[in-house]
């Protein structure tokens, strides 16, 4: 029980060649990782003659997906919505040596048949749009700034291309501000033929999934061409990996928000010394507690999904990695426990309802969960608004050996690093190490057109902490390129670590499958406009405008004149003026009569 | 005889007054941030009302630009719930978003009424109505005179909607519309209409609010808006099965100002008949679903049928007096990113290897174009000083 991983994954290896039936398997993994939290990793394995799906008969591989790939001409397929972040402080080596993961939001790769460069970001774009149609996400926002070519992180995992490899492009996307939710996994499960409503899928619910500490969904495509010269097929494989608490998934659906206990219920902790009438320390009932199906996941396994094997006998579709010693029940299905004495399997009804209920267990019995082959936790520096820096912390935990791995990070355009500033140094020494870093692959950014690849070959010598840092520079955006909630800041992709083999201290017989290690994606604050300036300043620009003209408006057109030289207005001058005028024209009357006369 | 007892049969299609052929609904909520929760509970609600009565996913467009379900506020994961009772989680376990985040702008809405979308776009992200179709659209947000925010960053004006359904009439994307708005001085976005065929009706007047209906204290903000509760609440209770018989006459007038705490309105006169057939149009015409089948005639009617399409469109642009002599289309601007990259180069476009060994090299170049510089100003001195 050192490390469950490469048993686990060995051990599916060995099921899936043992089993004679290829085109389905399905199998869910329990994994308490500490007393509180649980892993589950559901895995769907379905397969198809390459022939068969050339032709375009689906049986297990889903229609809908097979011909988006047929279409966009797509060899080979990941794809990855992850939320949370995996706490390998506490939960050890992640499941699928991390191969069955992504960065935080959604990442996607895949290997594309093209006669171009040009051609391939064509059909690149082709396959992310209808990937975002089916998968209700934004995949269609990876664009030429999102898209990379990474040269060394990723190897293709099927198996023995008939087709020359140089007319197959890889490219590679990631969307770390993706979200993922329920119209995510409803999709996903309706590409599995019993579309979660029988088989160990019908525990996915969104209500619980993405309720958990950490969860992956992975979708992966590859064919397989064996050399032997027998038939070659298409496989595809469905992956969930989530982290539980096991007590917030405990709470019921309806009343999810943890109330204050009433005293009578409190469970003090004895082993405080400051214990006394009146004071309490609670103590921790999550510990080891017992757990059913039903309270996990919210409802328990609905019969089987294809859990057959060609014989027709039914095969084992649940494990669950616990030690012997630990008391189970199961209603319906049969249990098997295997030799190692920390794991068991049971097979699923054909059509009732399948529970297990896991005794109750205390903290001190418990395994201590593996140590994985590298941490990783990169972090920005610096302040202000111009500029800032990234420092990655890489460790390695092994006592006696050194770890080589490949470092891949994709920065969006905006982010400008500075290469001459990029050092690795020992956490022992202040001056930088130019050994550790043995390669370089680097790709500048373009403004507005592509982003900034980064690939470097790292080695750590045994038990030690690299620091790496650079230094970037913040662009400026345009007024119309800052999404609506610009104050939030914009999110770097996560770093994509792919370890070499051999891994640290972990056991040879694992050295075949990949590992990776994805940090978390970081946020990265940009200089914000006031987005109401453009108004401010038209409001402002107006005023003065309609002040200025008004001014010289008044200067041209108006005469001024002194207040005395104003002519006073009361009545006895104005009747004097009337009178005046009456006079006037009363003697012009009378003038002219006199002259009519005459 | 048997001629006799077909003869209702092949008349009853012609009796039908609505010969719509099929049913979309465009569910448009324009509001980020985790409290304008209502707007999109209230788009929400409308989804699942209209997929109870019958509209397959396949033809709702649901726009919702934040994420409520999952966001990390929510005491309630992969829930949305219109109500502080939380009886019915709006998110349930099958749905379908079509666009969503940064998605949902004023150019994809007005794209997607008037499909000018590049030729990548999945179907599920487009308007795939046709000239028999009945189109639901309806939309929640903050708004203003004449304009509602998309995201809180742009504005759709009354003109743009009033254009964009022009447009939709003019390709025949639609048989009859109703329109449906909720935001304050809801009813001055619909003023502007023009195209035939719109009913539309919307919360508020002009200078007055629309109002949320009530707050869930654990969701810790409100949940719906005061209109589209009770729209809801005469829907939920009254249009029960997909053979209800109620017509949107029943609909509007269960409007009840002292509830809605705004006046709501109407606007008939763009309906064929106006107010008297357009309320008899039966509420399952816009929120259900038919699945009626068009059987094309023969080229030459559907031949006259466009000439005559054209004529009418012609006519009533003459009659609003803004039709240009010489006024040219302008082609749609599609997004061709493809065509930016460049074409026919060989080889794999990445990252180039970096090598520190150059360095050298390049510093001795440098080094000895200064020095070339300075020999060569220090010799022109030198002449200039000798002569």
């Amino acid at each position: 029980m050192k490390t469950f991983l490469f048993p686990l994954l060995l051990s599916l290896l060995l099921s899936c060649l043992v089993l004679a039936d290829p085109d389905y398997n399905e199998r869910l993994d329990l994994q308490p990782l500490t007393p509180a939290s649980l892993l589950a990793s559901f895995n769907f394995r379905s397969s198809a003659p390459l022939i068969s799906y050339e032709r375009q008969h689906f049986k297990y591989i889903p229609r809908s997906l097979g011909q988006i790939l047929q279409h966009a001409k797509t060899r080979e397929l990941h794809l990855r919505f992850t939320t949370g972040r995996w706490d390998d402080e506490s939960w050890g080596a992640r499941p699928w040596g991390g191969a069955k993961e992504g960065g935080t939001g959604v990442e996607l790769w895949a290997w594309v048949e093209a006669d171009s460069d040009a051609g391939s970001f064509a059909r690149w774009v082709t396959l992310n749009n209808a990937l975002s149609g089916l998968f209700c996400a934004s995949l269609n926002f990876i664009d030429s700034t999102r898209t990379t070519r990474p040269r060394m992180t990723f190897e293709p995992s099927s198996i023995g291309f008939n087709a020359s490899n140089e007319d197959l492009y890889l490219l590679h996307g990631t969307l770390p501000r993706e979200v993922v939710c329920t119209e995510n996994l409803t999709p996903f499960l309706k590409l599995l033929p019993c579309k979660g409503k029988a088989g160990i899928a019908s525990l996915l619910d969104g209500h619980k999934l993405f309720d958990a500490s950490w969860q992956s969904m992975a979708i992966d495509v590859r064919s397989v061409c064996p050399s032997d010269g027998s038939e070659c097929s298409i496989e595809m494989e469905q992956t969930v990996d989530m982290v539980l608490d096991i007590e917030r998934s405990k709470r019921p659906r309806d009343n999810p928000i943890p109330r204050p206990i009433p005293v009578e219920g409190l469970r003090c902790d004895e082993s405080k010394s400051y214990l006394q009438e009146g004071a309490c320390y609670p103590s921790d009932v999550s510990n080891g507690q017992s757990w059913t199906i039903a309270e996990i996941f919210g409802r328990p396994i609905q019969g089987s999904c294809l859990a057959e094997d060609s014989q027709g006998s039914p095969t084992d579709s649940v494990y669950i990695h616990v030690p012997n010693e630990r008391e189970m029940y199961i209603y319906a299905g049969t249990e098997t426990k295997h030799p190692s004495g920390t794991s068991r399997s049971f097979t699923l009804p054909k059509s009732e309802p399948f529970e297990m209920v896991l005794s109750h267990i205390g903290p001190q019995s418990f395994n201590n969960h593996s140590i994985p082959p590298l941490y990783a936790s990169r972090s920005f520096t610096g302040h202000g608004q111009e500029r800032g820096g990234v420092q990655t912390l890489l460790t390695n935990p092994s006592t006696t050996s050194p770890i080589s791995f490949i470092y891949f990070e994709t920065l969006p355009w905006f982010m400008k690093p500075y290469l001459h500033t990029l050092t690795a140094h020992l956490s022992s020494s202040s001056t930088p190490n130019p050994h550790l870093i043995k390669e370089t692959f680097y790709r500048p950014a373009l403004d507005r057109r592509r982003g900034t690849q980064l690939e470097l070959l790292i080695t750590i010598p045994a038990a030690s902490t690299v620091i790496l840092t650079y230094d970037f520079d913040k662009a400026i955006l345009r007024y119309t390129e800052y999404p609506p909630d610009a104050n939030r800041g914009f999110d770097v992709a996560p770093a994509v670590i792919r370890l070499l083999p051999p891994f640290g201290d972990a056991p040879e017989q694992g050295s075949q499958a990949p590992v990776y290690i994805r940090t978390s994606s970081l946020l990265l604050p940009l200089p914000t406009p006031d987005f109401s300036m453009p108004y401010n300043v038209i409001i402002l620009t107006s005023t003065v405008m309609a002040l200025a003209f008004g001014m010289i408006f008044n200067l041209l057109v108006r005469r001024f004149v002194g207040s005395d030289e104003v002519e006073g207005w009361d009545a006895a001058a104005l009747k004097g003026r009337v009178r005046g005028r009456l006079m006037a024209l009363r003697s012009r009357f009378m003038k002219g009569g006199k002259e009519k006369k005459l | 005889m048997k001629l006799l007892t077909l003869l209702p049969l092949t008349l009853l299609p012609l009796l039908t007054p609505a010969h719509h052929t099929s049913n979309w609904a465009v569910l448009v909520s324009t509001s980020r941030f985790w409290f304008n929760y209502r707007h999109l509970a209230n788009v929400l609600s409308l989804y699942r009302t209209v997929k109870r009565l019958g509209i397959p996913d396949s033809q709702i467009i649901l726009m919702l630009p934040d994420d409520m379900a999952c966001n990390p506020r929510n005491a309630f994961p992969g829930t949305v719930y219109n109500n502080a009772d939380r009886a019915l989680d709006l998110y349930g376990d099958n749905i379908e978003v079509d666009y969503r985040g940064y998605e949902v702008t004023v150019e994809n809405f007005i794209r997607l009424l008037t499909d000018r979308l590049g030729e990548d776009v999945p179907r599920g992200k487009r308007l795939g109505s046709d000239a028999g179709s009945n189109v639901l659209v309806y939309m929640t947000g903050h708004g203003g005179n004449e304009f509602l925010k998309f995201q809180d960053s742009e504005e759709i004006g009354s003109w743009d909607l009033a254009d964009a359904f022009e447009q939709m009439w003019e390709k025949k994307r639609y048989n009859e519309m109703l329109f449906m708005i909720d935001t304050c001085q809801a009813n001055t976005l619909y003023k502007h209409f023009y195209s035939p065929n719109i009913i539309a009706t919307g919360s508020s007047e002009i200078d007055q609010s629309s109002y949320s209906h009530h707050a869930d204290n654990d969701v810790g903000v409100a949940v719906i808006d005061r209109w589209t509760y009770y729209i809801l609440d005469f829907l939920e209770s009254q249009v029960t099965s997909p053979s209800s018989k109620l017509t949107l006459g029943n609909l509007f007038d269960s409007y009840d100002e002292s509830k809605i705490h705004s006046k709501p309105g109407l606007r008939w006169d763009l309906f064929p008949g106006g107010e008297e057939k357009g309320r008899e149009r039966l509420v399952m015409d816009f929120f259900g679903n038919v699945q009626g089948v068009e059987v094309e005639g023969g080229n030459e009617t559907q031949w006259r049928e466009e000439m005559r399409r054209l004529e009418e469109i012609i006519t009533r642009a003459r009659a609003r007096g803004n039709v240009s002599e010489g006024w040219k289309s302008e082609p749609p601007a599609e997004q061709a990113v493809v065509k930016v990259e460049r074409a026919g180069k060989k080889g794999v476009e990445g990252a180039a290897k970096v090598e520190a060994g150059e360095a050298w090299g390049q510093r001795l170049l440098g080094a000895g174009a200064l020095l070339g510089c300075a020999l060569l100003w220090g010799g022109v001195s030198w002449l200039e000083a000798s002569r």
